[in-house]
């Protein structure tokens, strides 16, 4: 018996250049409806016109109308820039904590240091973190901004928990020492290196962190918090509109819709961006 | 570990006299992206008999090994024939045991898998008993003594030489007919190499088919019937291992066994004035959780003079890496005091100043992994003119560039990332990278081993080029090997964390006084007996 010579995977082969490409057009074309929507979206918005019976669809509005009444299309349109923006705003500050933080836990050899940093993110751990926004909006009623910061701090501790296991891996490394024998800079093995290595790893985080996020926030609001609970906004629109849901589908599943774009859209860009081409894992030539 | 017996040969099938093969490759040809990486390969794996292929890294040895158990890389255009016996699959030992043993079970479980499913036509209440002792027959033809407590152990429990042998009798367990042993005695000491080879030349007594692939020629001589040399995926020369050995026609053949040791080729320093680095009282310890430290090394006394070099060699396991990180600041937890020059040197490299850090430099035993994958080799070289020396970007490139095409690098490969360089390429880059320092001592930790002789030997002469040449630095080459060993001026034997031994080179090699270090060179002269050179 004799091995068929096989040609289906070789071709495949061939055609990693192309499919990086195709990755990343599908990326950006799934992350440009939520980002064009949420930046252009007030612009066309127009005032606002008669409130029409709740949960009806058609009559004139596009995707029917919410549980006050409003016309979803128009509350799509202006949602879209408080979630976009709060999200990304509070996952960006969250990793700008938590990069340095466990950046350098994994990088010092002082237990202490690495115990003063990260031992009090784990107390922040064991407080769910719902209870922590509502304990602090009781006090301080945080505004828009207020949400965000908080909502951050939220996400610090497991964040940089992540970057830390990470972390701690690319740094025992023998190219860390390496580094170190040539005498380079801390900027340079800690972000230069290290931070590259775990970059894989921390898009995948940063993905998953800003759909939970995104959600943190809608929560939020749905209880009264940095958000109006009848603002137009996607998540809060998801909340609020989900008594309709089998009446008016349409005021939850478009929202719902975008915020699965913005995400499934950031993590295909990361992915396509960070592909090794030629290094694909797990596929193996089929048995003959 | 074992695949595949769904081609079946037709035993018949040979028509040459003597047995009939239970393996055969014919006319293999594997092709990734264009490239072929095997070509036109032709192999006869010959019950009780050892084939060898040897050759240097990347030359296709474990492409072709793998093709025996229907395994290729991803990619890959496969033509050819590959036939193994129907009755019994290949097995495969690969070069780390341990990535294919499950971490989270037992032995006795890894094993037991496998004689269950032997067992299923024997009633219900023999079964147990009858897998039991097709375990241990297993165990035994794999030469593991103390079965019933190894049995119990997970597989990160037992030694590396241990993990190679529960692999072999997972393969016996299935009734493998033909063996794939893939550098079974890379980066292992010559005590450890000679028991690995006794237990393979045992495995091919009892019938079976080895094909070792290999680049240490010293275990393929003694091992080895048929010798296959490969170079560039192809089969350039091939025949009985004493026809190789005596009458090599083929020119890369020559090449590859052309085993003589260089020589230094220049005197040892006269002088022996102040010693460059001084070792007093070190005293070197390992944390490992619940045990608490564990004491590693001892080293009362050890100096090393401006120009010299010394070989420190023993047994992995032995400290001597903990030594030399000790010396470059790397291993921080020790007693004792380290002198550059008489001053004593920071224990943390963190602490050294530039000037320090470029007195001492060290070179990673595994080059791959002490480079940045993601930066070109040329960039991370120069940065360390840069940093120790304070030289501009543009001229420490210059200089680096210069470095490593004198240690022998293609210009062009400079500027390409680590994965794309060969190992030997690597190492050289590793070297220049720590030359670019100045260094007044260099530590080479195992630069050599894993790479095939003709590298390794590129890599000697590289370094006896660079004790001539530059008659300032001191080098303290780390080594299990004698061979290279036989480079140095002086040589220092570690076992057991102590220094047992050190001396003048010619004078250990040739009358030892310690018993560790008879029986070290008594290991190595059996390993070259038996290959008669």
């Amino acid at each position: 018996m004799t091995h068929k010579p096989s040609t289906l995977l070789s071709d495949t082969y061939a055609v990693v250049q192309p499919r990086r490409a195709g990755r990343y057009a599908l990326g950006l074309a799934v992350i440009s409806v939520p980002l064009v929507l949420a930046v252009l979206g007030p612009v066309f918005a127009g005032a606002p016109g008669a409130r029409a019976a709740s949960f009806t669809p058609g009559d004139g509005h596009w995707f029917g109308t919410d549980f006050v009444g409003r016309d979803v299309w128009r509350q799509v349109l202006l949602g879209g820039r408080p979630v976009a923006l709060t999200a990304l705003a509070a996952t960006a500050l969250a990793y700008l904590v938590a990069l340095p933080v466990g950046l350098i836990g994994a990088l010092t050899h002082r237990r202490w240091l690495e115990e003063t940093l990260l031992r009090p993110l784990d107390v922040l751990l064991a407080v769910p973190s719902l209870l922590l926004i509502l304990l602090v909006a009781s006090v301080l009623t945080p505004d828009a901004v207020g949400l965000a910061l908080l909502v951050a701090l939220v996400n610090v501790p497991d964040a940089a928990r992540i970057v830390r296991a990470a972390a701690a891996d690319a740094a025992a490394r023998p190219a860390v020492e390496a580094l170190r024998m040539q005498g380079e800079t801390w900027w340079r093995t800690a972000v230069g290196y290290v931070g590259r290595s775990i970059l894989r790893t921390l898009a995948a985080d940063a993905g998953t962190r800003l759909t939970g996020v995104l959600y943190l926030v809608a929560t939020a609001a749905f209880l009264g918090v940095g958000v109006a609970p009848d603002a137009a906004d996607w998540a809060v629109m998801v909340d609020r509109n989900r008594t309709g849901l089998f009446v008016q589908p349409w005021a939850v599943v478009v929202p719902a819709l975008l915020i699965v774009a913005l995400t499934t859209g950031s993590n295909l860009l990361f992915d396509a961006a960070l592909h090794k081409p030629g290094r694909r894992r797990g596929e193996r030539k089929p048995r003959l | 570990m074992t695949e595949r017996n769904d081609t079946t040969a037709p035993t018949g099938a040979c028509t040459d006299a003597g047995p009939a093969p239970v393996a055969e490759i014919r006319d293999l040809r594997v092709e990734i992206d264009g490239r072929a990486i095997v070509d036109g390969v032709h192999l006869r794996a010959l019950p009780g008999k050892v084939t060898a292929l040897v050759g240097a890294s990347g030359s296709g040895k474990t492409t072709t090994g793998l093709a025996l158990l229907g395994a290729y890389p991803s990619g890959a255009r496969v033509t050819g024939d590959v036939r193994v016996a129907a009755d019994g699959p290949a097995g495969y030992v690969p070069q780390h045991p341990a990535s294919v043993l499950n971490p989270a079970r037992r032995v006795s479980a890894l094993l037991n898998d496998i004689a269950r499913t032997q067992v299923r036509d024997l009633p219900r209440h023999e079964r147990r008993a009858a897998a039991r002792k097709r375990i241990l027959q297993a165990l035994s033809d794999a030469q593991l003594p103390h079965a019933e407590a190894l049995l119990r152990r997970y597989p990160h429990q037992l030694s590396g030489g241990q993990q190679q042998r529960v692999v072999l009798a997972q393969a016996l367990l299935l009734g493998a007919r033909v063996i794939v042993a893939d550098e079974p005695t890379t980066g292992q000491d010559a005590l450890t190499k000679s028991r690995i080879v006794d237990q393979l030349a045992a495995l091919a007594a009892r019938g079976i088919a080895v094909v070792l692939l290999s680049h240490d020629l010293d275990v393929v001589h003694a091992l080895a019937d048929e010798v296959l040399v490969m170079r560039a995926g192809r089969v350039v020369e091939s025949g009985p291992v004493q026809r190789l050995w005596l009458a090599p026609r083929h020119e890369w053949t020559r090449q590859l066994l052309d085993t003589r040791p260089s020589s230094t080729g220049h005197e040892p320093p006269s002088d022996t004035g102040r010693p460059v680095l001084r070792v007093r009282h070190l005293t070197a310890r390992h944390r490992d959780g619940a045990h608490g430290p564990t004491v590693v090394l001892r080293t009362p006394e050890l100096a090393l003079h401006p120009g010299e070099s010394l070989a420190v060699v023993g047994r992995s396991g032995s400290g001597k890496t903990t030594l030399a990180r000790c010396l470059a600041g790397l291993h921080r937890d020790h007693d004792g005091q380290v002198h550059l020059d008489g001053t004593p040197l920071p224990r943390s490299v963190r602490q050294r100043s530039r000037a320090q850090l470029a007195a001492v430099q060290y070179v990673f035993q595994d080059a791959r992994a002490a480079f940045d994958e993601h930066r070109p080799v040329l960039d991370q070289v120069a940065r360390t003119a840069v940093r120790l020396r304070g030289l501009d970007h543009e001229s420490a490139v210059q200089e680096a560039l210069a470095t490593l095409t004198g240690l022998g690098l293609p210009p062009e490969a400079t500027h390409r990332l680590p994965s794309e360089l060969s190992g030997g390429e690597l190492q050289r880059a590793a070297l220049a990278r720590a030359l670019l320092a100045r260094p007044r001592v260099l530590i080479c930790d195992e630069i050599t081993s894993g790479l095939d002789t003709v590298t390794r030997r590129g890599i000697l002469d590289a370094l006896t080029d660079l004790l001539r040449d530059r008659a300032d630095v001191s080098l303290m080459l780390i080594t299990h090997d004698l061979e290279s060993a036989r480079l140095a001026h002086r040589i220092a034997v570690l076992e057991a964390g102590e220094l047992v031994e050190q001396g003048p080179a010619h004078r250990i090699l040739t009358e030892p006084r310690h018993p560790f270090t008879v029986s070290l060179m008594e290991t190595t002269a059996r390993l070259e007996a038996k290959t008669g050179a």
